[in-house]
This record gives C-alpha cells, sequence and structure tokens, in this order.
C-alpha cells in the first residue's frame, strides 16, 4: 500500500461507520489492515493452519471487540496484538512437532545447517530462502510463547519494549522466555551436530 | 566444538535476508466476506449479553412487582395491625378487673 493511499485513509471516520455497522467502513477497514494483519499471521503460523483463516479470525475478533477498543493505543498497535494473541493461542493448541531429524530436512536445509554447524562462513544469500525454513522447523521444537519470544527478537529484530507491547508480557519474563529458547536451540544444535558425526 | 549459539545466530540471519512475500493485498472477496461476517456477528447478539439483558429486566420487574404488592396491602396490613392492637387487652387491667 502506497504512503499515499495510507495517508488518504480517514481511520477515524471508518471507525465510526464501521461502529454503525456500516459494511462498507467494515470491509474499507479490512482492507486497509490486512497487510499488517498478514504479516504478522505469516510470522507466526501454527503448522497445519491456512493463513487465510487465520487472518480471518483475527479480522473477526477485532470486529467484536471494536466496542473495548478505548484510543488508549494506536488502531494499527490494538490490532497488531489481537494478531499477536490469537497467534500464541493457535501455537499453544498444536501439539509439539516430534524431534527433529536430519532426514526431515529438504536437500538445501541439510545443507544450510551442514554449512552453519561446520563452517563459520556466512550462509550465502542464496540460500536464504532455505535458512529461513529451516528457522521455522528449529522454532517447532520450541515452547509457543518461547518460539514467539525468539522469533521476535532474532527473525523480526524488535526490541524488548515493542514484544511487550504486543504480548503484554514484562520485560523480565521475555528475557526468561529467549534465555530458555536459546538453551533449548543450544542444545538442539549439540544434538544435531553429534547426530551428523555418528 | 563450534559456538552453537553463533551457528544460530548465522543462520537467522541468513533467514533474515530470505525475500518478503509482498502479495499482501487481501484476495478477492475476502474483505467482503469479513466485513459480511463481522457485521452479521455484531448484530447477534451473543448468549451472555442476552442472559445479562435479561437479568436486568427481571430485577426491575421483580422490584416493580414488590412495591405494587406492598402500595396494594399496604393498607389492609396496617387495619389489621391496629385492631390486633385494639382487641388485645392488658394483662395487668385484666387481673385488676377480676379482682
Amino acid at each position: 500500500m502506497s504512503d499515499d493511499v495510507e495517508t488518504a485513509f480517514d481511520l477515524v471516520a471508518c471507525l465510526e461507520r464501521v461502529r454503525a455497522n456500516d459494511q462498507a467502513a467494515a470491509r474499507e477497514l479490512v482492507e486497509h489492515l490486512h497487510p499488517l494483519v498478514l504479516r504478522i499471521v505469516r510470522a507466526h503460523l501454527p503448522r497445519r493452519v491456512a493463513e487465510e483463516d487465520l487472518t480471518q479470525e483475527v479480522f473477526m475478533k477485532v470486529f467484536t471487540r471494536l466496542g473495548q477498543f478505548q484510543g488508549s493505543v494506536p488502531f494499527p498497535h490494538w490490532v497488531s496484538r489481537i494478531a499477536v494473541t490469537t497467534c500464541i493461542d493457535h501455537l499453544r493448541a498444536q501439539k509439539r512437532r516430534p524431534e527433529f531429524r536430519w532426514a526431515d530436512l529438504s536437500e538445501n536445509e541439510a545443507d544450510v545447517l551442514d554449512a552453519v554447524l561446520t563452517s563459520e562462513n556466512d550462509v550465502s544469500a542464496g540460500d536464504a530462502l532455505a535458512a529461513r525454513e529451516l528457522v521455522g522447523k528449529l522454532l517447532d521444537q520450541l515452547k509457543p510463547d518461547d518460539r514467539l519470544v525468539i522469533q521476535m527478537l532474532d527473525l523480526e529484530q524488535k526490541t524488548l519494549i515493542e514484544i511487550s507491547q504486543l504480548t503484554g508480557w514484562s520485560t523480565t519474563l521475555i528475557k526468561v522466555r529467549a534465555f530458555r529458547a536459546r538453551r533449548k536451540l543450544q542444545k538442539l544444535f549439540e544434538q544435531l551436530q553429534r547426530k551428523e558425526r555418528s | 566444538m563450534k559456538n552453537p549459539s553463533t551457528a544460530w545466530q548465522r543462520l537467522v540471519a541468513a533467514a533474515r535476508q530470505a525475500p518478503i512475500p509482498s502479495d499482501d493485498i487481501a484476495p478477492y472477496g475476502f474483505s467482503t466476506r469479513v466485513a459480511a461476517l463481522a457485521m452479521a456477528a455484531i448484530e447477534r447478539p451473543s448468549l451472555q449479553s442476552s442472559l445479562n439483558r435479561f437479568s436486568w429486566r427481571a430485577l426491575g420487574l421483580s422490584l416493580m412487582l414488590m412495591i405494587v404488592s406492598i402500595l396494594a396491602n399496604y393498607s389492609s396490613v396496617t387495619t389489621s395491625v391496629d385492631s390486633e392492637q385494639d382487641a388485645g387487652l392488658d394483662p395487668v387491667e385484666e387481673i385488676l378487673t377480676l379482682t
């Protein structure tokens, strides 16, 4: 969405019309917020949940809770928080992935993993997609809350304050979860390295 | 053995370079469907809100009935109390009368 369209969109007026049950305004609001919601959903999409279904669920929550929006935070922040908590709920509901195995990786993913385990060189830009897939599979091994924290910190490079605003968790809790997640990842890398040697 | 956290950091750094899909415009019909569903959900009251509304109505009705019944029976209640007081003899006076 271009900046012109962004500035031209009158969010306050649109919200007023939505509150008056104007369906056209609701449609405009969905179109305006779709990129924001989709970005969050894609970043935290649980396995076997369709991104469109999850996006729709977020929007339904936004509309049904619209009466609770007091305007103390910007509306996009409020929507982001609903999107994040919806993703967390789905991540918590999904069963933990079975043990991480080399055999489950594609050839590209295995190459990338081998490269980061055995070489100090950076992974080539051409392997970025494989690296992202691999990161997703590794993150699946973590507890949902820990996964969310480490993903926001390391992948999305959000600050502790930003994560706190999105999740409602204290910065201390976020640090604890990040520590726990990194320790788990460390053990995972050690196991993978041992298995590779054997 | 290499430092695993460094391996993770390098892996994540590579993952960050992956292109972000740019098809972030809502699919055709998505916004219309969501808006229609949302409006229907807003117009359809939930069970909790219905119960809430009915309980307040029931409370108001019961208060009104209570006030009406008090007003309707006030005169008969006060009359019966007065007549009981009138009919009741003073025990001291009764003993004196007998003696």
